[in-house]
C-alpha cells in the first residue's frame, strides 16, 4: 500500500489518531466517517493506492458545491485543530484479501505516527440477542487495552462492550496469529464452509482491521452499533457522534450547519436515488 | 420483472462474502496481465503525448472505423480465452489492441488509441491500468471513453435522451481552459468503477493529466456522432468521416456487439 500525498499538501504530524471505517452491513462506519470528514472540514492531504481494493471513482462527495475535485477509493483527510486524521475508503476489498488489506493499512498507520485507531462498523441487527430498549440506540465497542475487550473510558462513555468477543475463540486466535509476525502458533485458514454462527464477529472486516492493528502495537477501539438495511443515516450520526466523544472532540472542532454540530455531506442528496417520476401522477 | 429476491443488491450494498475475512482467497496467483508489441519492439516505456482508451461502444466503433492507425501492440490478461478472434482486428474480437496514430509531423507514438474490447474483471483492472498508465506506457495525458453506469447512478437516466458528463485529474483541472473539455462534472453521489475507474485513480496518483467522460446511452448514433466530434476537438487531424457514412449500420450492429460479448464463448 502507498500512501500519495497530495500535490499541495502536508501531512500533520500531530495527527496521532486514525479513525476509519470497516466496510459493514448498511455502510455505516464509511457514512459516519463522511460525517466527520463534512462537520470537521477535515482537508483531504493524500491517498492511498492498493492494488487489493476495487476500483472507483465519483466527484466531489463533500461540496458545499461539487467542483469536479476527484474522489479516490480510499482517501486521508486530516484536521490540525482536532489532531485527527480520517480515512475513508469508498469500495471494496477484492474477495479473499481482506486480511492482506488489514495488514497493509496497519503498516501505514504503524509507519506514519499513529498512536490510536478507531474503526467504525456496523452489525448485523439480526444477530443480536439481548435487546435493551430502554437504553435507547447503544453503542458497543471492543479495545484492545484489557484482554477481554473492556477498555475504562469506553465503560464511562455509557459504550457497551461487545460480549461477543472471544479471544480463545477459533477465528479470533487465527486473526491473532495471523497478523502477528512472531507467533508461533500454525492455525489453519478457517474454510467458509466450517463457519458457524459463534465465528459471525470475527468474520467482519472490523474484527480484521480490529487484530491488525492490534499486532501492530496500537492503541484500537472499535466503535460499532446494529443495524440493518434501509435508511441508515440516523446509525450513521450515532457513530459520528460516538466517536467524536471518545475523541473528545469539543462542539467549537465543529462546523456545522445553522450553528449546529453536523454538516451533511453533499453527496448524501443523492443516497437514495433520483426523486420519483411525478410526470407519472 | 427482476426478482427482489435475487436480483443484485444496489451497488452501495455487499454480498456476505464481500465482507468475510475468510473468504477464500483465488486458489492460486494469477500470472499478471502483460502487453506484447509488434516488431521491431519499440522502445519501452512509450511516452506518447496522448493516451485514448476506448472502453464504451459508441468509441470502440470510432475507433476501429479510423482508417490512418497503426497496430503496435495488444495487452493479454492470462485468464481470458482468446478464441474466436480473428487475424484482423475486428469488433467482435475480445482484444485489447493498442494503436499508434501518426500527427501530421509524422511523429509515430504521439498519439496512442487502445480499444478495450474484453471484459476486464474488477479485481484485475489496478494491474492493467498499471501497465497502460505509468509502466510500459507513460502519457502525457489520458482521456478515458467510458459509458455511464446505470447500476452506479444515482440520478435519471432516460433511455431517449443523451447526456454526457466527465471526470479529471487535479493535472487536468490546472490546465489551460482552451484545452480542456467543456463538459459538465459527473454529478457528485454517484460513482464510476471498474477499469476506466482505475485508469483515472492512475492518472491521479501520478499526477498526470486525465479525463474520463462517461456517455449515456450505452448503445445509440447520437452518441457516437457525439463522441466522435470529442475526438476530432481533441485530434483535429483525425479522419472521422468514416463514421456518418457507417453510422447506419451501427445500430443493428450494436446489438450483435452486446451478444457477442455474453454469449461468443458458447460459438467457438
Amino acid at each position: 500500500m502507498e500512501f500519495v500525498v497530495e500535490e499541495g499538501k502536508r501531512v500533520h504530524e500531530e495527527c496521532s489518531t486514525l479513525i476509519l471505517p470497516a466496510l459493514s452491513i448498511g455502510n455505516v462506519g464509511q457514512l459516519a466517517v463522511d460525517l466527520l470528514v463534512s462537520s470537521t472540514a477535515a482537508e483531504r492531504v493524500g491517498y492511498l493506492d492498493d492494488l487489493n481494493l476495487l476500483p472507483c471513482v465519483g466527484n466531489d462527495a463533500y461540496g458545499p458545491l461539487p467542483c469536479g475535485d476527484l474522489a479516490l477509493p480510499l482517501e486521508v483527510y486530516e484536521s490540525s485543530s482536532t489532531a485527527i486524521t480520517l480515512a475513508q475508503q469508498r469500495s471494496p476489498v477484492a474477495k479473499g484479501m481482506m486480511i492482506k488489506f488489514a495488514e497493509n493499512i496497519a503498516e501505514f498507520a504503524a509507519s506514519s505516527g499513529k498512536k490510536d485507531v478507531i474503526v467504525l462498523s456496523s452489525l448485523d441487527f439480526q444477530r443480536l440477542h439481548n435487546l435493551d430498549l430502554s437504553r435507547g440506540p447503544q453503542v458497543y465497542y471492543l479495545s484492545n487495552t484489557e484482554s477481554d475487550g473492556r477498555d475504562d473510558h469506553c465503560e464511562r462513555l455509557g459504550f457497551g462492550r461487545l460480549g461477543e468477543f472471544d479471544s480463545e475463540g477459533r477465528c479470533w486466535k487465527y486473526l491473532s496469529s495471523v497478523f502477528d509476525k512472531n507467533s508461533k502458533e500454525d492455525l489453519t485458514f478457517p474454510s467458509e464452509d466450517e463457519l458457524e454462527d459463534i465465528d459471525y464477529y470475527p468474520s467482519l472486516p472490523f474484527a480484521a482491521l480490529f487484530s491488525a492493528f492490534k499486532a501492530r502495537g496500537l492503541k484500537v477501539t472499535c466503535l460499532l452499533c446494529y443495524c440493518s438495511e434501509g435508511d441508515n443515516i440516523p446509525d450513521a450520526f450515532l457513530l459520528a457522534e460516538a466517536a467524536s466523544k471518545l475523541t473528545g472532540l469539543t462542539p467549537d472542532k465543529f462546523h456545522g450547519e445553522e450553528g449546529g454540530k453536523w454538516r451533511i455531506p453533499y453527496s448524501w442528496k443523492s443516497m437514495y436515488g433520483a426523486p420519483p417520476d411525478m410526470s407519472m401522477f | 420483472m427482476e426478482d427482489v429476491l435475487t436480483e443484485n443488491p444496489p451497488p452501495s450494498r455487499f454480498f456476505q462474502e464481500d465482507l468475510n475475512n475468510f473468504a477464500s482467497p483465488p486458489p492460486e496467483p494469477l500470472p499478471s496481465p502483460f502487453i506484447v508489441f509488434s516488431n521491431p519492439k519499440p522502445e519501452l516505456p512509450l511516452k506518447p503525448s496522448l493516451l485514448i482508451i476506448a472502453l464504451s461502444s459508441p468509441s470502440l466503433y470510432i475507433f476501429h472505423t479510423l482508417p490512418s492507425k497503426t497496430l503496435i501492440g495488444t495487452l493479454i490478461i492470462p485468464e481470458l480465452p482468446f478464441s474466436g478472434n480473428t487475424v484482423e482486428p475486428s469488433l467482435q474480437d475480445k482484444s485489447c489492441n493498442i494503436y499508434s496514430l501518426s500527427d501530421n509531423n509524422n511523429n509515430n507514438n504521439s498519439v496512442l488509441l487502445v480499444s478495450v474490447q474484453l471484459p476486464v474483471p474488477p479485481e484485475r483492472s489496478n494491474l492493467v491500468s498499471r501497465l497502460l498508465v505509468g509502466q510500459d506506457i507513460v502519457p502525457a495525458r489520458v482521456i478515458i471513453l467510458d459509458s455511464i453506469q446505470s447500476r452506479n447512478f444515482r440520478g435519471r437516466l432516460s433511455p431517449d435522451e443523451a447526456l454526457a458528463a466527465k471526470l479529471e485529474t487535479s493535472s487536468e483541472k490546472k490546465a489551460a481552459a482552451t484545452s480542456r473539455l467543456s463538459l459538465d462534472y459527473f454529478p457528485s453521489g454517484s460513482v464510476i468503477d471498474g477499469l476506466s475507474a482505475s485508469l483515472l485513480s492512475r492518472c491521479q496518483l501520478k499526477n498526470i493529466r486525465g479525463t474520463l467522460v462517461v456517455s449515456w446511452p450505452e448503445f445509440d448514433p447520437s452518441v457516437v456522432r457525439f463522441v466522435g466530434a470529442l475526438l476530432k476537438s481533441i485530434v483535429p487531424s483525425l479522419d472521422i468521416k468514416s463514421v456518418d457514412k457507417d453510422l447506419e449500420k451501427y445500430s443493428s450492429r450494436t446489438g450483435l456487439k452486446r451478444d457477442a460479448w455474453l454469449d461468443s464463448d458458447l460459438y467457438t
